[in-house]
This record gives C-alpha cells, sequence and structure tokens, in this order.
C-alpha cells in the first residue's frame, strides 16, 4: 500500500532515484575517440583498470550509447560530425570532456582548426583535465558522473534543449556549411 | 669520407651531364641533393625514374620562403639498387603559385599535390582532383603559409577561455633560473611573450 503522505512530486522523486541508481550503473560509452586522449580508453577498459568493475563499457553505436567521451582536441570538421552524433543519441546522455584540449583549447589553443571550449557546442557534464589524463582520473571523472546521476545533476541533455539556441548559434558561428538533419529527441 | 666512385657520386655525376644547370651535391652517404630550375623538374623527374633507376618516390613537401616571395617544392626519391637517396629542389612564384602535376610519373604524387593545394594554395596543372581535401568549408589564406597568421584567427574564431593572461613562458622562465644565454636568433622562436 502507498503512503499516502507522499505527494505527486515526491512520487517521482522516488521513481527517478531508483531509475537514476539503475542509470549510473550502467554506463555505455561510445567509442569515439578524437584526440590523442583516445590512447587511454584501452588500458581504462582492459583488465589493468577494469573500468567494468564500475559497470563502464563501450557500445558500438550512438543510439545504444549513454555517454560520449570527447577524448582530446576537436578539429572543426570533427565537432560536426560529434554534434551529429550526440543528437542521435537517446536520452539518458551525458557528455564527459576529456584533457585540457576539450577545456580550453590545451597545447593546440592557437591552432586554426580546433576548438577551445566543448561546453560552448556541447553540455558537458563532467570535465577530467590532464594531458592526457591517466586512466586513474579517468574511472574518477566516471565515479563523479555516477555521483552526479545519482543526485539528479547530470542534466546536461535537458540543458541542451531548453538552449539549444544559444548552443546552435556558436556552432553555427564555426560550421559554415550547415547541412545537417533536425533530429526530434 | 666517402670512394671517389661510390654510387652517391656516379649518380651526381650523371646527373650533371644531363641537366648542366642543375646545382648537385653530395651531403653525406646515400644523399644526394639537386637544385634545379623548376620547368627542368617534370624532365629531371622522368629521367631519374627512367634511366637511374630512382623506382620510389618517397616523399613530396613545400616549403613557404615568403622573404624571397617563393615557395620550394621538394621531391625525395629513392633508389633500391644503388641505395641513394635524391632530394630535389626548385622554386615556384608564391602569388598564383602553378606547377605542373607529377601524377603520371608516380601516383601518389597525386594526394600530395591535392594536400599542397590545400595548405599552400598552389595550383597542380593536370591534376584534376584539386578540390576539397582535409580541411571542410575553408575559407581566405592556405593555413600553412607563413603570413596566414594561426594565433590572430584563433582568437577571432573560437572563444578563448580565460586563464591563460598569466601564463608563463617556461623557457624564459628557465633560462633565467639557470642563467642561461639565449643566442639571439633562438630568441625570436623561443623567448617570445605569449601576446605576440
Ligand atoms: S589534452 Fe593533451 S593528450 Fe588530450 S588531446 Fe589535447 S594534446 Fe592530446
Amino acid at each position: 500500500m502507498m503512503n499516502p503522505n507522499i505527494n505527486e512530486k515526491d512520487k517521482r522523486r522516488i521513481r527517478d532515484i531508483v531509475q537514476d541508481f539503475a542509470r549510473k550503473h550502467s554506463l555505455w560509452v561510445l567509442a569515439y575517440g578524437t584526440g590523442c586522449g583516445a590512447i587511454e580508453i584501452p588500458p581504462t577498459m582492459t583488465s589493468r583498470y577494469d573500468a567494468e568493475r564500475f559497470g563502464i563499457r563501450g557500445s558500438a553505436t550512438p543510439r545504444q550509447a549513454d555517454v560520449l567521451l570527447i577524448t582530446g582536441y576537436l578539429a572543426t570538421k570533427t565537432l560536426k560530425r560529434v554534434i551529429r552524433t550526440y543528437e542521435q543519441m537517446q536520452a539518458p546522455k551525458y557528455v564527459i570532456g576529456f584533457g585540457s584540449c576539450t577545456i580550453n583549447g590545451g597545447m593546440y589553443w592557437d591552432s586554426y582548426n580546433t576548438i577551445n571550449a566543448l561546453d560552448r557546442y556541447l553540455p558537458v557534464d563532467v570535465y577530467i583535465n590532464g594531458c592526457m589524463p591517466r586512466p586513474e582520473s579517468v574511472i574518477q571523472g566516471f565515479i563523479k558522473l555516477q555521483s552526479l546521476i545519482a543526485e539528479g545533476k547530470a542534466d546536461g541533455a535537458d540543458k541542451y534543449q531548453e538552449n539549444l539556441e544559444w548552443y546552435r548559434e556558436n556552432q553555427k558561428k564555426i560550421i559554415h556549411n550547415w547541412k545537417m538533419p533536425d533530429y526530434n529527441w | 669520407m666517402l670512394d671517389k666512385d661510390c654510387n652517391e657520386n656516379k649518380c651526381a655525376e650523371q646527373i650533371k651531364k644531363t641537366f648542366q644547370t642543375a646545382e648537385v651535391e653530395v651531403k653525406r652517404e646515400k644523399r644526394v641533393t639537386v637544385q634545379l630550375r623548376s620547368d627542368l623538374i617534370p624532365p629531371f623527374l622522368s629521367f631519374a625514374k627512367e634511366f637511374m633507376e630512382f623506382k620510389h618516390l618517397s616523399h613530396m613537401s613545400c616549403v613557404d620562403w615568403v622573404e624571397d616571395n617563393e615557395l620550394e617544392l621538394v621531391f625525395i626519391l629513392w633508389n633500391y639498387e644503388q641505395q641513394v637517396q635524391i632530394i630535389a629542389k626548385t622554386r615556384i612564384e608564391r602569388v598564383n603559385a602553378q606547377f605542373v602535376s607529377v601524377k603520371k610519373f608516380w601516383n601518389q604524387a597525386e594526394t600530395y599535390e591535392r594536400e599542397f593545394h590545400e595548405m599552400y594554395g598552389v595550383n597542380f596543372v593536370g591534376n584534376d582532383r584539386l578540390g576539397e581535401f582535409i580541411l571542410e568549408d575553408w575559407e581566405g589564406v592556405p593555413p600553412m603559409l607563413r603570413d596566414f597568421d594561426s594565433i590572430k584567427y584563433s582568437k577571432e574564431t573560437f572563444y578563448q577561455r580565460p586563464g591563460r593572461e598569466d601564463a608563463q613562458n617556461v623557457r624564459a622562465t628557465i633560462a633565467k633560473h639557470s642563467g642561461e644565454e639565449v643566442p639571439g636568433f633562438a630568441k625570436d622562436y623561443t623567448i617570445r611573450n605569449i601576446e605576440d
């Protein structure tokens, strides 16, 4: 019998807590290596550091993935593909920015074709700094993401939807030839 | 020291005999450099390939000599039998740079030419695939030319996250700590302020 003292709002929260608990223990990461940092992913996933202990696994396609891991610098050309990939992913979805390049451009800050701040173009839930971050810090970043999910604070995808215009404006500023399908999500 | 009639010297002699205006130099073991007029490059490559057995084009590159208002094209050839490398260089005009395609000698030259077209703006006559290659929707000065200002472009195009203003020049700081003398010519590119 349901406790009659719990109101509508709280009921939703209980459902969310259960959902988020399940979500945080099964993070499927899209295997899409962008910068040099991707080289730290194999040791993270394989037996030495064994990220599967935390429910972190690779997934083959964007539609099956929960986490988009941006492993380093993004050329404007790659950014276009990454945006497309991100928009194809099904909610709930999260973005992790991996390495200094995603934060402030890292050592490619003065390059003519790499972006300098990923969060201007995609909603980043967690940043992991380092050039490149070792598997320990990668796993630490994932644990941070898990705790954000558990608290219901990993809401980057909602923010993206709400502020789509702002993101689109930034994206179109550097991607001149915008020929992309409109996804409904 | 190289033998008088080693493979390197023999190659150099043969080139000198055939192309009298060429400046040929045996740099060291296995390495010969040839400086040529730009219109002599196709006959030279053909000669090297057909008569001197330089079957392999291992590399092509482009150098921007903005001070001389010229671009330099470099062709690196390799001879498997004699184990000799030829580095053939030529200079072309920098504005409206144009050159003949050497695709007919080596097919792989096509890819290099596409790259030079995109990165340096060189037009290779005879190469029909000089479209967009690595960059996407690039407009303006080809980015590998030295008068393209990458920092300025990046600052104008991409959002710059604040926080780099107080970044130290690592090289200068280390030199100051250790009292190291950095020669004047090296200062230009090692100890320069991040602002300029
Ligand atoms: S942060 Fe460092 S390791 Fe990562 S992509 Fe940038 S340069 Fe490469």
